[in-house]
């Protein structure tokens, strides 16, 4: 019975899809582009993000302090520096480990201090912060915090990297932003001038059919599928050649320090299955804009 | 299956059916004194003084009053601009009235809404005057195209169409496309359309105007077929010798009002051949 039913529309999609072939080529190249400018900037994001994370790890901001704080004041900062940001780890540090750990450091040279008290060397906190991009990104604001704290003479941290990494981040953000609506605008507007063109194309045959007493499934199930149909190739063609360009920079650039450095992977295969279904539900949700403005059934 | 089964396939709401034809024997003068007592066959297509005015003013019908019962022959008779066309676009919902009630199978065509009003069209054929035929695509495709509508299977459709094609000497033409064909054949593919799907009322608006002797005979067939199947029959014609002989009922118009109206049992033949 279903079949009764769906096989007089799948032949009549089939027929709208052949006479306006280079329309619907043209639609589904333009998804298919949509889809892959915006899962490229994507991917880059994720990457960045994973990078970003990544090299949290390693960051650590150096509070240091004029005086020696006591054990209650000790207490009392980590509180405070823990109320205001997620940290992993704080380590205080005195003038005496902190001479400690410069003798080590100069190991053989070490006769240097010699004649040297600790006293020249200031108490010092190092934060590790949480190993998120959120907290990389608002690292500028943790450090002017930290250097707010009573006793804090300076702050130091790989700023300028840190600073040239998050702005970067902030711009593919944007990026991904942007293309993500060129995805929403190209789907639903190519999609749906396309459908527009069908009914045009079609408007005598839909009038006959009208007149006939076809039902308004009969009319619009194949106008309708047509949207799917350009969302399913588009997007799966957009989203097959980000994995065809993903294996080629991965090939091609394998070995090279930046590659390495950033751990380069291909988006995790939820994102891939929701750009998937959000591109097709444009698609289709273009063609209800057509089926619901240019057809009279 | 009957004829009528076949149109109404029982996926329409039973409001909505047609209302089944009932069959009567032939009948001998005892026989007709009988059926004085049985109920009149039911209202197929009713007409309650429906006008219908074109903008700015042109009056096509004027308080138009009829009823064409079930297995009835109608013929539509009377000159260009008489209001022939306009009944049938009022029938099949193209157009609407002005003023008036048209009701078909008892449902008012104004007040439908519109899947009602497409189930009214699956169960009826129209041959339109302008045939309003598929150009680009073939006489087989354009005949499938009703049965299409309602899900038939293919294989009923092909022998349909071989059916039709046989009967209407278009045989030939099956894969040929409609903007290819001459006036006459294009006319009797739109005949072999609105016969297509079995439908229990069928509609045909100047049906023979551009077919030579031999064809109208065909399409006459066809129709006459079609009559003793049980199927309602409005026929718009200017053609008179077509009325020549026929027992069945008349409406003249002229100017959109009704000039005569002839039952089917008091078929003026003589007059009608003046």
């Amino acid at each position: 019975m279903i079949m009764k039913i769906l096989w007089p529309i799948l032949t009549q999609t089939g027929r709208n899809l052949r006479q306006t072939i280079a329309s619907q080529i043209m639609t589904m190249m333009t998804v298919c582009l949509s889809v892959l400018i915006f899962s490229f900037f994507l991917l880059i994001f994720v990457n960045l993000q994973r990078s970003g994370a990544h090299l949290g790890e390693y960051l650590k901001l150096i509070v240091y302090l004029d005086q020696e704080p006591t054990l209650s004041e000790r207490a009392l900062l980590e509180k405070q520096i823990r109320d205001f940001a997620p940290v992993e780890q704080i380590v205080f540090t005195s003038r005496q480990e902190a001479f400690g750990k410069l003798h080590d450091q100069l190991g053989p040279d070490s006769d240097l201090l010699a004649d040297l008290t600790p006293d020249f060397l200031p108490p010092s906190i190092e934060v590790s912060p949480a190993r998120t991009l959120t907290a990389l990104g608002n690292i500028k604001v943790f450090s002017d915090f930290l250097a707010s704290l009573p006793g804090a003479k300076k702050v130091q941290y790989g700023r300028e990297w840190i600073e040239r990494l998050a702005s970067f981040t902030q711009l593919i953000r944007l990026i991904v932003a942007l293309s993500g609506g060129l995805l929403v605008f190209t789907s639903t507007f190519m999609v749906s001038s396309t459908i527009r063109l069908t009914v045009v194309t079609r408007q005598a045959e839909l009038e006959i059919l009208r007149l006939l007493g076809a039902e308004s499934i009969y009319i619009k199930a194949p106008l309708f599928l047509e949207g799917l149909i350009q969302g399913i190739v588009g997007s799966g063609l957009g989203l097959l050649c980000l994995h065809g360009l993903y294996w080629w920079v991965k090939s091609r650039f394998s070995g090279q320090i930046l590659l390495d450095m950033v751990a380069f992977s291909f988006l995790p295969s939820i994102m891939v299955g929701l750009i998937f279904v959000v591109s097709i539900l444009l698609c289709t949700f273009g063609s209800l804009i057509s089926i619901r403005k240019f057809l009279r059934v | 299956m009957s004829v009528l089964s076949l149109g109404s396939s029982g996926r329409f709401a039973p409001a909505l059916r047609f209302p089944p034809v009932v069959t009567f024997p032939k009948t001998s003068g005892i026989q007709n004194f009988c059926m004085e007592s049985i109920p009149p066959k039911p209202a197929i297509v009713d007409f309650f003084k429906v006008s219908k005015i074109y903008s700015p003013d042109v009056v096509a019908l004027r308080e138009v009053v009829f009823t064409v019962r079930a297995g009835e022959t109608l013929f539509l008779t009377g000159r260009s601009g008489a209001g022939k066309s306009t009944i049938v676009k009022l029938i099949c919902a193209l157009e609407r009235p002005t003023k008036g009630v048209v009701e078909v199978a008892g449902q008012d065509l104004a007040k439908v809404s519109a899947p009602q009003r497409q189930a009214i069209r699956q169960q009826m054929g129209v041959a339109y005057q302008d045939f309003k035929l598929l150009s680009g695509y073939s006489v087989a495709h354009n005949i499938a195209m009703p049965m299409e509508v309602v899900y038939t299977p293919k294989k009923v459709i092909r022998d349909r169409i071989s059916y039709l094609l046989d009967t209407l000497d278009l045989s030939a033409k099956r894969d040929v496309r409609v903007d290819k064909l001459s006036r006459g054949e294009q006319q009797r593919v739109a005949i072999a359309r609105a016969a297509a799907n079995y439908p229990p009322l069928i509609l045909a608006d100047e049906p023979t105007g551009n077919l030579d002797s031999v064809t109208t005979k065909l399409v006459l067939k066809l129709f006459e077929q079609l009559r003793r199947a049980g199927t309602t029959l409005i026929i718009a014609t200017h053609d008179r010798s077509l009325l020549l002989n026929s027992p069945h009922s008349v409406l003249d118009l002229a100017q959109g009002k009704i000039v005569s109206y002839q039952p089917a049992a008091d078929a003026n033949v003589p007059a009608l051949a003046e």
